[in-house]
């Protein structure tokens, strides 16, 4: 499974070739240029004009998956793949070759190492030649359908499908197109480059061909603090810093079997009615966020992270933070603790015919942007589920969002040296 | 028609959230200065508290018709309140087949019935509209005003359909002087017998791409009824008491048109106009054998916004709601004069607030309070 002897190319390893940046040199002038680069060549000093800054490579491998705890990068590309083939090893092999495909990228080289056969179409795409790594991860998630789909046990895996691993209730108000939901494996590609993140995506789901075919794809991205509301978002995050709290709330323990070490990804489409909330008055934004737009403080509060005091009231003894306000139906304090690690993007896929579900009903050609939620968690019947009862029944922030996509995914342990993602279940 | 008070530019509230305007939301209280008691109801009633989310398993959005039942028979307690949905889980408009229970005993709410979406004997299928009642028998009655996708270019005329007391299909009336019962029932209940008024407002109604026009057609229609023991309701007589209402197909709101309905004394059933924006009286309201045509004006414009369903007050006052805001407006019948109106839903998620929230409303049996619909949030609420 070693490609240390083949032709290779790496995308820092041309960035660093003065001959392939002057020259646009073709990808065979810059085959063996750095082969095998295990760890990304820095650019030459001299090149670079200061001294080399350390490479943003965010490694594959891992007690954990990549793409959890990373510090947010500014892009996603999340895609779910139904599998078409009935044969377990087929899968298999699909994940090995996977796993060795998203090291090669993480550490900025092409997914496959590149031929030199003019007769043959390119194992890679290229587009991500002299880009740098950009911090890229892949997570891997398993679906329900790879335990069982339509009642039929494909894979012999139906035994190991994790308690955990529920399908999602239907909640309140919930408008969910099948095209933008489920999947028997999803995969979540996050770097700083949007080109790079697509590259990863590109070239996985090629792999996948004549074994899974792809279902639905959703875009994201995040620019500092806020969301497209305008509000901070994630200032009540869980600190992915404390283990403590990683290990209670998003790291699966010794319950969940092969899961061990893994963590459950829900994710959801919000399309948010942006028209209709950017004709709210200010006021009426904040009370329904629970939070003040311009410091992101809680309502009555100075600083954004200072502490959400639910029980404060105003002079008239009515409450600050309103009764369903979402940071108030949100928070641990209501949902008996619960917390899930969220990481979020926003998106803006154009605009389209869309219907609203509140009073008064516009109707036209309205932005399909939103918020495309992702969120992972030890156990999500008593996270996500919990909380989005909650939220789906008696948050504010309803009149504007609607929940058009959906999934909840298995995400293993990461994968070892040597050894391949899934291993832990396919092998136990 | 005479104002004596409005609150319309100076109702204040300390918070900006619905629940808390619930709490603290009577500001008109303190414009008032009483000598001689209360004017109105509206006044006396200072809690609005939600009671239930009104959205049944199988997702139906969207809370019309409000109708409190005035004895114990099947799934139902006295004094428990219906709620029927327009909408379907997808929030297309006419599509809703559900009618949902709340019992104030319990405090739970739990289906009632879930129709079929094409319902034999129906035109158009089934999307219930504010049309409801519970007779004394037991039985139920509810509007059909359906669409296939949420317009009324695909509407159908409708029904009316009998359910027994266990919310099951017994009978499907429709017909040529049936088409979309909007508007919320009045109704005389002699056990035995009873009278429905029903308004039509689907009558000329086409599509409501690009500006649809006004149709004059829509029609009042007096239903007697028959009910022996042990057997369900038969249709007597029909008798179109009031015409020419407008009536308008609308891509947000579905339709506009006649949508309340009162009894009052002296025989005077009462119209909401909702595009006429009035409350039109029509007299000799049980033995009339002609049309009234739209009736007389009781009262207009003033702090009416697009009125809707209708209901009366034990003080035999009309109480409204508005289409366009959250308000309801307490009405004299006597004088027409519009008394206040409370903001009762002032959400301010819709400009003005409230626009499009409310639509049924039906006093509890003590006369001490009513419930309302908030269709924003798909709640039951209660003014006490």
């Amino acid at each position: 499974m070693s490609d240390a002897n083949q032709p290779n190319m790496t995308r820092r390893g041309l960035l660093g070739s003065s001959l392939a940046a002057a020259t646009g040199a073709t990808l065979t002038l810059a085959a063996g240029a750095a082969a095998a680069a295990a760890t990304p060549v820095a650019p030459p000093a001299a090149l670079a004009g200061t001294p080399p800054a350390a490479p943003k490579v965010e490694p594959f491998l891992g007690q954990h998956q990549s793409g959890i705890v990373t510090p947010q990068q500014a892009h996603i590309y999340f895609a779910t793949l139904d599998l078409t083939t009935t044969k377990r090893a087929d899968v298999v092999a699909l994940l090995q070759r996977w796993t060795l495909a998203a090291q090669r990228m993480a550490r900025g080289e092409t997914g496959l190492v590149l031929g030199t056969d003019l007769d043959a179409a390119p194992v890679d795409s290229g587009e991500s030649v002299g880009l740098a790594p950009a911090r890229l991860t892949v997570t891997f998630g398993f679906g329900p359908g790879l335990f069982i789909r339509d009642g039929v046990d494909r894979y012999g895996l139906a035994s190991k499908r994790p308690e955990a691993l529920v399908d999602l209730p239907k909640f309140n108000g919930d408008q969910l197109i099948p095209e933008r939901c489920g999947g028997d494996i999803s995969i979540q590609a996050c770097a700083d480059d949007p080109q790079v993140a697509f590259h990863a995506m590109r070239q996985l789901v090629s792999m996948a061909d004549g074994v899974g075919s792809l279902r639905w794809m959703q875009t994201g991205f995040v620019s500092g603090e806020r969301n497209l509301m305008g509000f901070k978002d994630g200032t009540n995050n869980p600190s992915v810093k404390d283990q403590n709290l990683m290990h209670t709330h998003v790291w699966v323990g010794k319950e969940g079997g092969w899961m061990q070490d893994g963590s459950y990804q829900v994710v959801r489409r919000i399309r948010i009615a942006l028209e209709h909330w950017d004709r709210t008055k200010l006021g009426f934004q904040e009370e329904v966020v629970g939070r003040h737009k311009a410091s992101g403080a809680p309502l009555g509060k100075k600083h954004a992270h200072d502490a959400m005091d639910l029980d404060a009231t105003d002079a008239q003894g009515n409450l600050v933070v309103p009764e369903t306000a979402h940071a108030r139906v949100a928070s641990p304090k209501q949902n008996d603790g619960a917390q899930m690690l969220r990481r979020g993007y926003s998106y803006n896929d154009g605009a389209n015919f869309y219907a609203e579900r509140w009073p008064p009903w516009r109707q036209g050609i309205l932005y399909d942007a939103g918020l495309f939620f992702a969120a992972y968690q030890r156990d999500p019947r008593t996270s996500f589920i919990r909380v989005n009862q909650a939220l789906s029944m008696q948050d504010m922030m309803n009149q504007y969002t609607t929940h058009v996509g959906s999934g909840i995914f298995a995400c293993p342990p990461g994968a070892r040296e040597g050894s391949y993602i899934g291993a832990p279940l396919f092998e136990a | 028609m005479t104002m004596r008070y409005t609150d319309s530019d100076s109702l204040r509230c300390a918070t900006l959230t619905r629940r808390l305007v619930a709490i603290a939301s009577l500001a008109l209280a303190t414009h008032l200065a009483y000598a001689d008691g209360p004017k109105g109801l509206l006044e006396t009633l200072h809690k609005h508290v939600p009671l239930t989310a009104t959205v049944p398993d199988n997702g139906d959005q969207n809370p019309y018709a409000v109708v409190v039942a005035p004895v114990s028979a099947g799934l139902f307690e006295r004094g428990d309140v219906l709620v029927d949905n327009f909408n379907n889980a997808a929030n297309l408009q006419g599509m809703g087949t559900t009618i949902v229970r709340y019992s104030p005993t319990t405090k739970k709410m739990t289906l009632f019935a879930q129709l079929p979406r094409d319902l034999a004997g129906c035109p158009g299928g089934v999307g219930l509209g504010t049309a409801m009642t519970v007779l004394k028998s037991g039985w139920v009655i509810v509007g059909s005003t359906p669409s296939n996708d949420g317009n009324t270019d695909t509407k159908g005329a409708g029904c009316l359909i009998v359910l027994d007391a266990n919310g099951k299909v017994a009978d499907v009336w429709a017909g040529p002087a049936i088409n979309d019962p909007w508007g919320n029932m009045a109704v005389i209940d002699n056990g035995s017998t009873a009278t429905l008024f029903v308004s039509n407002a689907g009558f000329g109604v086409g599509s409501s791409k690009g500006t649809p026009p006004v149709v004059n057609q829509s029609t009042v229609l007096r239903i007697e009824l028959a009910i022996a023991d042990g057997d369900k309701p038969r249709v007597t007589s029909q008798t179109v008491v009031a015409s020419n209402f407008g009536a308008q197909a609308d891509k947000g709101v579905f339709l506009i048109g006649p949508t309340g309905l009162a009894l009052g004394k002296d025989d005077k059933l009462f119209v909401s106009d909702a595009v006429g924006n009035r409350i039109s009286e029509i007299w000799d309201a049980t033995t009339r054998t002609t049309s009234a045509g739209i009736g007389r004006t009781l009262t207009q414009d003033g702090l009416l916004l697009r009125p809707l369903a209708l209901t009366v007050a034990p003080n035999g006052h009309l109480l409204v709601v508005n289409g366009v805001n959250g308000k309801v407006v307490e009405i004299d019948p006597d004088t027409g004069t519009q008394i206040y109106a409370q903001w009762i839903d002032n959400n301010k998620a819709q400009t003005p607030p409230g626009n499009g929230d409310l639509f049924g409303i039906a006093m509890n049996l003590e006369g001490t309070a009513f419930y309302y619909v908030e269709d924003e949030v798909n709640e039951l609420v209660i003014a006490k």
